[in-house]
């Protein structure tokens, strides 16, 4: 039967929201920090046969992230897209996607971004292995199966770390971990032509709409603006030895160096 | 703009934009001046199927639309002239006319390798003595039992320095005039196929041009693509659709000219202000901006009629005539807002300026396109 792998993905917004986020192709990219994932994804079932799933929340203008996995080599694209799952937050994301892998039942492995360009957190993946009840390593940079268990590699702090995980498992893969493919035409044209997406609202899901959306979202978000960094520029005066020592001694006082 | 794409199409655009983006615009200057063909990016894109994009996926391609090609080839001449030329040659005059012609053997000796760019294809039409004068061509191919016996000077080949099939265009019938010419598939190693020195040009450097010529060299007689005779047919044909390929190319060049010029402009400061501020400046930007928009319509529209099966010539015609003068004026422009730097090779306008002035003579100079969009209107109010 293979593997059945499951790939959480993110539609992130690429430009700074002036009226509220709107998520499409113009404004968004899939998530970078999920390609990777998907990367060990298709290249795990393309070796040993299976499939690959890829699950993405959000509104029905962030299905083209689900289409460009599918051309990169994803097998199938589930779309959990529901009006009350707005302003969810990472636990309520969390809920929602378990309750959706639930739905993709039997699977072998689920895997993650390390996290999102866009928020950031890291929590989606780890929250969801917990509502999930599988194992969970997080960063991982290389994994393979052998006699139905999951070797990965991890690499943290300096250190190498080698776990032994048993199916089903959830894994956070690292952005080092491998250089993703760029999307053949070939890919583009079957994914658009063959694949299609399934699209699930919360009426599929086994969830309580209280969980979910803004009333399950501890966590809000009150603003959000665009930073702009103050950068200066100032010309040093003097022979080249006094520019010198001076650099030398604003670095020095900048704490930069002893 | 975008409005106008489907989904499909703008993930074609995405993709390419990100591969060519990351591999190619970072030796796109480099390989300019060194004028060196860069196989390790064509290996890559034939992997990713930019040599096949038409072609279908039974025979290695990746069986799209003309609109996915000709946004492909915007984006790959976005960052780099050469190698959209490489690449829109390679599809539209090498590997067209062998799937539109070809016999079903043919195809599957051919077009798979050429799919994935794993051989590379030429056009061999334009001679010595006859550019725009195509039925002017003095090369022969008489043919001689199981061969032909071909005796070919072929001049200004695109991708020649690298091809490993050229179709020649030759005299079959020495007295039968434009009905007298064929074209068959000759293959490089065959005795007698030589291939000349790479042209010193102007512009599109990394593009290794040269001469082909055929000495009594013996080309089968199962390499002849179509019937005898239909030689200056099949050639037109597969220019109809070459010249919505080089149209987008111009396109993209002059998309790249406009990009860097809006950058240009918003950094460099004179008078206490960006040069974006002068209104000289924002009149040429305007025209600029507005003149790309309206050549890659021009292009979009030829692409869409061919896809609909409908009639495409006079609309590749005119999108080619417009989009070649209209990259030659907006890299102009674009070296004129940058300046003493514009003129430099620190800067890339100076490129994308030489680049473009070879989209006016190249399939089917401006002067041949104004000759064929003008019978074409003649005859539409006859």
């Amino acid at each position: 039967m293979g593997l059945h792998i499951i790939v959480c993905i993110k539609s992130v917004v690429t430009k700074a929201p002036e009226n509220g986020i709107v998520r499409s192709a113009d404004t968004a990219e899939l998530n970078p920090f999920d390609r990777p994932a998907l990367e060990i994804a298709i290249s795990m079932v393309e070796e040993q046969g299976g499939t690959v799933t890829v699950l993405s929340m959000g509104p029905p203008s962030c299905a083209f992230v689900l289409n460009e996995s599918m051309a990169m080599g994803a097998d199938r694209g589930t779309l959990l897209s529901d009006a009350r799952l707005a302003d969810s937050d990472t636990l309520a994301t969390s809920t929602a996607l378990a309750a959706a892998i639930k739905k993709l039942v039997p699977f072998d492995l689920v895997f993650f971004g390390t996290r999102t360009h866009d928020s950031d957190t890291g929590q989606v993946g780890p929250q969801t292995a917990v509502l999930l009840g599988t194992p969970l390593v997080t960063g991982v940079t290389s994994c393979e199966i052998k006699d139905n268990l999951l070797r990965v590699d991890r690499k943290i702090d300096g250190f190498r770390e080698e776990y032994e995980l048993s199916l089903p498992a959830a894994l956070t893969i690292h952005p080092s971990a491998v250089k993703p493919r760029y999307i053949p035409l070939g890919g583009i044209e079957e994914a658009f032509n063959t694949k299609e997406i399934n699209v699930l609202t919360l009426d599929d899901l086994e969830i309580n709409v209280e969980t979910v959306g803004n009333a399950g979202s501890p966590t809000r978000v009150i603003s959000m603006t665009k930073v702009t960094r103050e950068r200066s520029c100032e010309f040093l005066t003097g022979t080249t030895d006094e520019q010198a020592e001076e650099l030398v001694a604003r670095i020095k006082k900048s704490g930069l160096i002893d | 703009m975008n409005t106008l794409l489907t989904e499909k199409n703008r993930a074609v655009r995405r993709s390419v934009r990100a591969f060519c983006e990351r591999e190619i615009m970072p030796i796109a200057g480099e390989i300019d001046r060194e004028a060196r063909f860069p196989w390790e990016i064509v290996e890559m894109m034939g992997k990713l199927g930019y040599f096949g994009i038409q072609a279908p996926k039974n025979l290695g391609g990746a069986g799209m639309d003309t609109m996915s090609y000709v946004i492909t080839i915007e984006e790959i001449s976005r960052v780099c002239g050469s190698l959209g030329l490489c690449v829109t040659v390679h599809n539209s005059v090498a590997i067209y006319p062998i799937l539109a012609f070809g016999t079903e053997e043919q195809k599957e000796r051919w077009i798979p390798q050429l799919a994935r760019g794993e051989k590379i294809g030429a056009f061999g039409l334009t001679e010595p003595n006859a550019g725009s004068d195509a039925a002017g061509i003095e090369a022969t191919a008489i043919r001689n039992g199981d061969h032909f016996v071909v005796n070919a000077n072929k001049a200004f080949v695109t991708n020649g320095g690298v091809a490993d099939i050229c179709l020649i265009f030759a005299r079959t019938d020495p007295n039968a005039g434009r009905r007298g010419i064929s074209v068959v598939v000759a293959e490089r190693g065959t005795p007698g196929f030589v291939v000349g020195d790479v042209e010193d040009l102007c512009g599109m450097r990394s593009n290794p041009v040269s001469s082909i010529r055929l000495y009594d060299c013996k080309v089968p007689a199962e390499n002849l693509i179509g019937k005898e005779g239909m030689g200056l047919q099949i050639g037109l044909m597969a220019l109809d659709t070459g010249r919505i390929g080089i149209a987008a190319q111009a396109v993209g060049i002059a998309q790249a000219a406009l990009e860097e010029s809006a950058r240009y402009a918003n950094q460099r400061q004179q008078f206490g202000v960006s040069i974006g501020h002068h209104q000289s400046i924002q009149a040429m930007l305007a025209d600029m901006a507005t003149q790309v928009e309206a050549a890659q319509l021009m292009v979009y529209r030829a692409a869409i009629l061919r896809d609909q099966g409908k009639s495409f010539s006079q609309a590749s015609a005119m999108a080619k005539l417009y989009a070649s003068e209209m990259s030659s004026k907006v890299t102009d422009m674009a070296v004129q807002i940058h300046g003493a730097y514009g003129y430099s090779k620190a800067y890339a306008v100076e490129r994308y300026y030489r680049d473009a002035r070879v989209t006016r003579i190249y399939e089917g100079t401006s002067e041949i396109h104004r000759m064929v969009i003008a019978k074409g209107v003649l005859s539409e109010y006859k």
